[in-house]
């Protein structure tokens, strides 16, 4: 029996309830009769709680409310403005700073963020980065900072020539500074930069084409037609708010009667592609002969007329004419993948059309002309692999897991006498070195970065470093025995001239940016470009196209439960990584969903994937995904998930890898793609033409989908709400509150990028289940994003429609007629409310939900590994189960909202913790909430303002007037649902003239 | 065939069933109910604090030691320096006072038992009541009169639900908030009536919604 127990429930001590002797099970027994009459009778209160107040109190703080800061989070070397929402001293909630040009939405109402900076959250409370600084190799094995900085002098002492630092890439003006004072405490010193996403082609494409590094920045929001080569411009691009914002308000202003025309020819299936207009699939040698195509056609001096295809003919034929008629309202962007020759083409065609300077500018990057990251890595490779590295310090970064498979970094570490790593984790780039030094995370220290224009900012810590660590600069300060060794002096002085008085600092810190610090502008003319022959793709060979993972970027995001659960945005995969591959390739190749193939590259690396099969994806290409495939050092969360994709990353072909053989290999692996698991009524076969549209620009009970043209012609192609006469349930009752709170979702602004999904999760305590419970469909995200195919799959021609799903907050809810205990009922002001210390967990309410959103938590996901069966075999004391959480991962819920335990239902409230703290407030002052005064969690996170959210009863609140437009539909209305969620209907522009099937309604 | 006092066995059984039926739910019943249980709740504290001298005696009005009362979620609980206002120059040689001069000093928290303690998905809210014409004496009974502090109301749901269903019964002018002797100037019923007029208070439908305090 004993062993029955260990198997059913691993880490419970077997012995306890199976123990020898009756006498002990007895005992045992009695203790919990004993406990649970107590309980019962009441001798026994709930923990006694505490209050500790302040000796004194800190200047404006009041207890129990919350404080937003401005700081900034640098990514990939580039500034993200946030405000960080703060409860009694613990960062709980990250949004955009409405003060950041580039957080900032068009209306100005609020500042949206990026679901990675939302997700860094998460890290901060990782209580994985508890490692302290470690020594390897040494007896104690831990250390002390005096021990390193005495170590790392030494070594520099011994050898000046051979110090050399790693960093990963950053344009902080502090670190910079250090920098500088490291090169004269150290003049010998040689600093290399190193990040595996890299931007560089964009930096060698605008060497060719202006003699200098630039960076371009684009104004969408005077963007008529909009050109993507390869780009994915809205979701992975570090200043993707800024542009999916603009251009947003392109595709809004459809309503007023114009709209803008996007064309988008990539090797891949992107999201800015998902939501193009006009979208072309293509190898990327392909996108390269298309942009010389228009350039030549719009008479670029040089240009060529290349061969092409009759469907590339007749996209570079449309977009010659759309650029033509727009002028400097076009414009044509590159993707960071995408050749040097491409952008420096694309500049031509800027400069042609009249567009540079109007929707498109030139900056100079902040970080300077510097050697491109695989150039650096290479080089440090070599010469750590010749023995001329002696000391080596790796600020940040992951290079023995993230370094190209061809340079052998891991193998030159090893030769360097004295390496020391700074970083959050403990990582594989640790292990190798002699000292891990624990990094600060970015809320926990001073800091400042330059977002994509080079607007400056600076980063105030929100929280005392938890687990000890020191800032980049702290560290730098140290090495070069700085006199200022405090990360603020730092920063501080860093500013002395700009920032000259106490009151110009504060200002800076309370705005969370720094005025008239943006790059300027630099006008340029583009230089003569050369054209080197275009190779072609050898024939039976695919591309390989890597790119950075949605969720968990170059890997750094691996032990985030949030951001792998996250479902990337396309394939709708979590907790792994996978070859994407048309329908069409895999079936010639006899190839099905989650079949292992295996990649050879002709320079001879090989890795092992499983294929996901991807309509859409373009012939000849394979899209995976760096990040994935870390070992035990990425953390209990991250370890042992997907595949390796650095091992056929190189130098000379960083991110598309020409000619590659793909086989079978005869293996199968379980990918978890979400998109299946809360299908809604009657997706299926025939059904599916009446709920979706068959075909682009044909509605459906679920979607509604129309060509621009025809919306503009025709006053009645969206019919109106229409009350039905047979009702299966009784009518609601009336719901007479000043407020009817409800939201509006512009599925024609969503670009499925996934940032509502964290912003929920982060707000609402939402748990994490892992990967195997995720194949059961057991995630419990209230917010979740469909992503529909129309089309013919079969042959890879499909459009896709984003559709973000959760509560619609039915008037008439079918999950209220069938629950049991009452557990879910509504509330005056027309909130489906869900009352967790009722509920059951009968899971009526979730196979009554049409729109199944409904989540129910089975196995106390909060308190517990996801990967084990059972956390214990009883649920626990009520009110004592919270307390079995970590006791730094319970830093990061929000006070606000129950942390729901297993066994009940739970499901979006409309974040009516918000609603309430709005409410409550404006009313104690005398007043009422207006509209604008409460943002739901999911809307504050979006860029294109595609979420709205207000009191239908007030006539002049957006969301009542968007209940008015021609486009706002109930989803499955037939069922009489009345839900006070509402779509407005995606429209397309693909052409001035494109007609559409009839639509058809069941 | 039975003796006499048979007679008295079948009302006797008749009173032995049906009492012990009726006993194990009045047990769990009036046992288990907050009246019994949480009315009377009487943790010691680090300091022999007297709300009766200071609140009673004195009259420090409620919201000079509770300041947050009108404006958060939270009534805060004084910081060290608020009793210091005083204590620098009144008894400040008590060995009563002593945690409190030695938070002082060293900067920690003195730290207290909290009497009130609501469960964790009662989202309670003192704004919305203190300035929807709620007293504190409502809530916490007669605070000026006690010694140490003890729970004088049973904090229950249906508790609570009495004032939401019917808030006239029980509201006052927001200037008598802190006054814990207050008698309304009429007919309370009347008075309330206006008052929730007045102060905008949610109708009865919403003040018992689930949302309005649980999330």
């Amino acid at each position: 029996m004993r062993d029955i127990v260990a198997k059913e429930f691993p880490g419970y001590d077997a012995d306890g309830i199976a123990g020898s002797s009756r006498r002990g099970f007895l005992k045992l027994m009695s203790a919990s009769m004993a406990l649970a009459g107590l309980t019962l009778t009441g001798c026994r209160r709930w923990p006694q709680e505490k209050l500790a107040p302040f000796s004194s109190n800190p200047a404006g703080w009041e207890a129990g409310v919350t404080e937003n800061y401005a700081t900034v989070w640098e990514f990939g070397g580039v500034g993200q403005g946030l405000l960080v929402k703060s409860f009694d001293g613990r960062p709980i909630k990250i949004e955009g700073n409405p003060s950041h040009p580039f957080a900032v939405v068009s209306s100005g109402k609020y500042g949206a963020s990026t679901l990675h900076a939302q997700a860094t959250l998460l890290d901060t409370y990782d209580p994985v980065r508890n490692t302290g600084i470690l020594q390897r190799g040494s007896k104690a094995g831990a250390g002390t900072w005096d021990d390193f900085i005495e170590g790392i002098r030494a070594a520099i002492a011994a050898n000046p020539a051979g110090f050399a630092v790693l960093s990963e890439a950053t344009a902080s003006p502090s670190v910079l500074d250090m920098r500088e004072r490291l090169t004269k405490a150290f003049p010998q010193v040689k600093w290399y930069e190193y990040e595996a996403v890299s931007r560089d082609n964009e930096l060698e494409g605008s060497r060719l084409a202006f003699g200098q590094s630039l960076r371009s920045r684009l104004y969408l929001n005077k963007a008529a037609v909009v050109v993507c080569l390869d780009a994915d411009i809205l979701c992975d691009h570090p200043a993707s708010l800024r542009y999916s914002s603009d251009w947003a308000v392109k595709r809004r202003s459809a309503d007023d009667g114009q709209m803008s025309r996007v064309y988008a020819i990539e090797s891949t299936f992107s999201n800015t592609g998902s939501v193009a207009d006009v979208r072309l699939g293509a190898t990327p040698d392909r996108v390269e002969a298309v942009a010389r195509a228009i350039a030549a056609g719009l008479g670029v001096a040089g240009a060529q007329a290349e061969q092409l295809s009759a469907a590339e003919e007749s996209f570079v034929k449309a977009a010659i004419a759309d650029l033509q008629k727009a002028g400097a309202a076009g414009v044509v962007t590159v993707g960071y993948q995408a050749s040097p020759t491409t952008h420096a083409v694309a500049h031509a065609i800027n400069a042609k059309i009249g567009a540079t300077g109007n929707t498109i500018t030139f900056h100079a990057d902040p970080a300077g002309d510097r050697p491109t990251h695989m150039k650096a890595i290479a080089d440090l490779a070599t010469a750590m692999n010749a023995g001329q590295v002696a000391t080596l310090l790796i600020i940040g970064g992951n290079p023995a897991f993230d370094a190209p498979a061809d340079v052998n970094f891991a193998m030159g570490l090893g030769k360097v006498g004295f390496s020391a790593h700074l970083s959050q984790y403990d990582d594989e780039t640790s292990r190798l070195c002699k000292w891990h030094l624990p990094r600060a995370h970015y809320l926990e220290c001073w800091g400042d970065a330059r977002g994509w224009d080079g607007t400056a900012s600076i980063a105030q810590p929100l929280i005392e470093p938890l687990f000890g660590g020191k800032s980049v600069i702290e560290a730098l300060a140290l090495i070069t025995n700085d006199q200022v060794k405090d990360g603020e002096q730092i920063v501080r002085r860093t500013w002395k001239q700009s920032l000259a008085t106490e009151l110009d600092w504060r200002k800076a810190l309370e705005r969370g940016t720094i005025e008239n610090s943006a790059s300027p502008v630099v006008e340029t003319a583009v230089k003569a470009i050369s054209y080197p022959t275009i190779v072609a793709q050898p024939a039976g060979t695919f591309v390989i196209r890597i790119d950075a993972n949605p969720s968990i970027y170059d890997g750094r995001f691996a032990n985030n439960g949030w951001l792998q659960e996250t479902p990337d945005p396309m394939t709708k995969l979590v907790w792994d990584n996978a070859a994407s591959i048309s329908i069409r390739d895999a079936r010639a190749m006899g190839i099905e969903q989650g079949d292992m193939i295996k990649i050879e590259t002709p320079t001879g690396q090989t890795m092992e994937i499983a294929a996901f099969l991807m309509p859409g994806q373009p012939l000849g290409v394979l899209t995976t995904t760096i990040g994935y495939g870390r070992g035990e050092a990425a953390g209990p969360v991250g370890e042992e998930l997907g595949f390796n994709t650095y091992a056929i990353v190189t130098t000379g072909a960083p991110s598309i890898i020409n000619g590659a053989k793909v086989s079978k290999i005869g293996k199968t692996y379980t990918l978890v793609t979400t998109q299946e698991h809360h299908i809604l009524e009657g997706i299926a076969d025939d059904a599916e033409r009446v709920r979706l549209g068959a075909v682009p620009g044909q509605s459906g009970t679920i979607i509604r989908d129309a060509f621009f043209s025809e919306f503009k012609s025709n006053k009645k192609i969206f019919p109106r709400d229409k009350a039905l006469p047979l009702q299966l349930y009784d009518s609601p009752r009336v719901l007479n509150n000043t407020h009817a709170w409800g939201m509006s979702i512009d599925m024609s602004a969503c670009t499925g990028c996934g940032a509502c999904q964290i912003a929920c999760q982060a707000e609402n305590n939402i748990p994490i289940v892992g990967k195997t419970e995720s194949v059961r469909h057991r995630e419990m995200n209230w917010i979740r994003i469909d992503r529909y195919f129309k089309g013919d799959a079969a042959n890879d021609d499909v459009a896709i429609v984003h559709q973000v799903m959760m509560c619609q907050q039915c008037e008439n809810a079918p999950c209220e007629q069938v629950c049991p205990v009452g557990a879910t009922v509504h509330d005056s002001e027309g909130l489906n409310t869900m009352v967790y210390n009722r509920c059951i967990g009968t899971r009526y309410c979730q196979n009554n939900c049409p729109y199944k959103v409904r989540r129910f938590n089975y196995f106390d996901f909060h308190h517990k590994d996801p990967r084990e069966k059972w956390g214990r075999p009883w649920p626990g004391l009520p009110d004592t189960q919270q307390l079995d959480i970590d006791k730094v991962k319970r830093l990061v819920y929000n006070p606000d909202v129950t942390v729901r335990m297993r066994g009940v239902m739970e499901k979006c409230t409309y974040c009516v913790q918000r609603i309430h703290g709005a409410t409550i407030k404006k009313r104690a002052e005398g007043s009422d909430v207006k509209d604008g005064d409460i943002l739901t969690a999911c809307q504050q996170a979006c860029a294109t303002e595609a979420i709205v959210f207000g009191n239908y009863n007030e006539a002049d609140s957006q969301v009542s007037k968007l209940r008015e437009n021609r486009r706002s539909y109930p989803v499955l209305q037939d069922l009489n649902t009345r839900p006070r969620t509402r779509y407005l209907a995606k429209l397309r522009n693909p052409s001035d003239d494109a007609v559409a099937p009839a639509p058809e309604e069941a | 065939m039975f003796p006499r006092w048979a007679n008295y066995l079948l009302p006797g059984i008749i009173i032995a069933v049906v009492g012990g039926a009726l006993y194990v739910p009045l047990l769990f019943g009036f046992g288990g109910s907050a009246k019994t249980l949480a009315v009377g709740y009487q943790p010691i504290q680090p300091v022999p604090y007297s709300h009766a001298l200071h609140a009673g005696k004195l009259g420090i009005d409620c919201r000079y030691c509770h300041y947050t009362v009108e404006r958060a979620a939270f009534a805060a609980i004084p910081p060290t320096q608020v009793c210091m206002n005083c204590h620098t120059n009144i008894k400040t040689e008590s060995e009563k006072l002593k945690p409190i001069r030695d938070s002082w000093i060293s900067g920690k928290p003195v730290t207290w038992t909290k009497v009130h303690d609501l469960p964790d998905y009662v989202y309670f809210n003192h704004s919305a009541h203190v300035n929807h014409g709620v007293g504190c004496v409502t809530c916490h009974g007669r605070i000026d009169q006690m010694e140490v502090v003890q729970q004088a109301k049973p904090l229950s749901m249906s508790w609570c639900l009495e004032c939401h269903r019917e808030p006239e019964k029980f509201i006052r002018p927001k200037d008598q908030i802190t006054n814990m002797d207050y008698k309304p100037a009429g007919d309370q019923i009347a008075i309330g009536l206006e008052l929730k007029q007045k102060y905008g208070i949610h109708d009865a439908i919403y003040m018992q919604s689930c949302y309005t305090c649980h999330r």
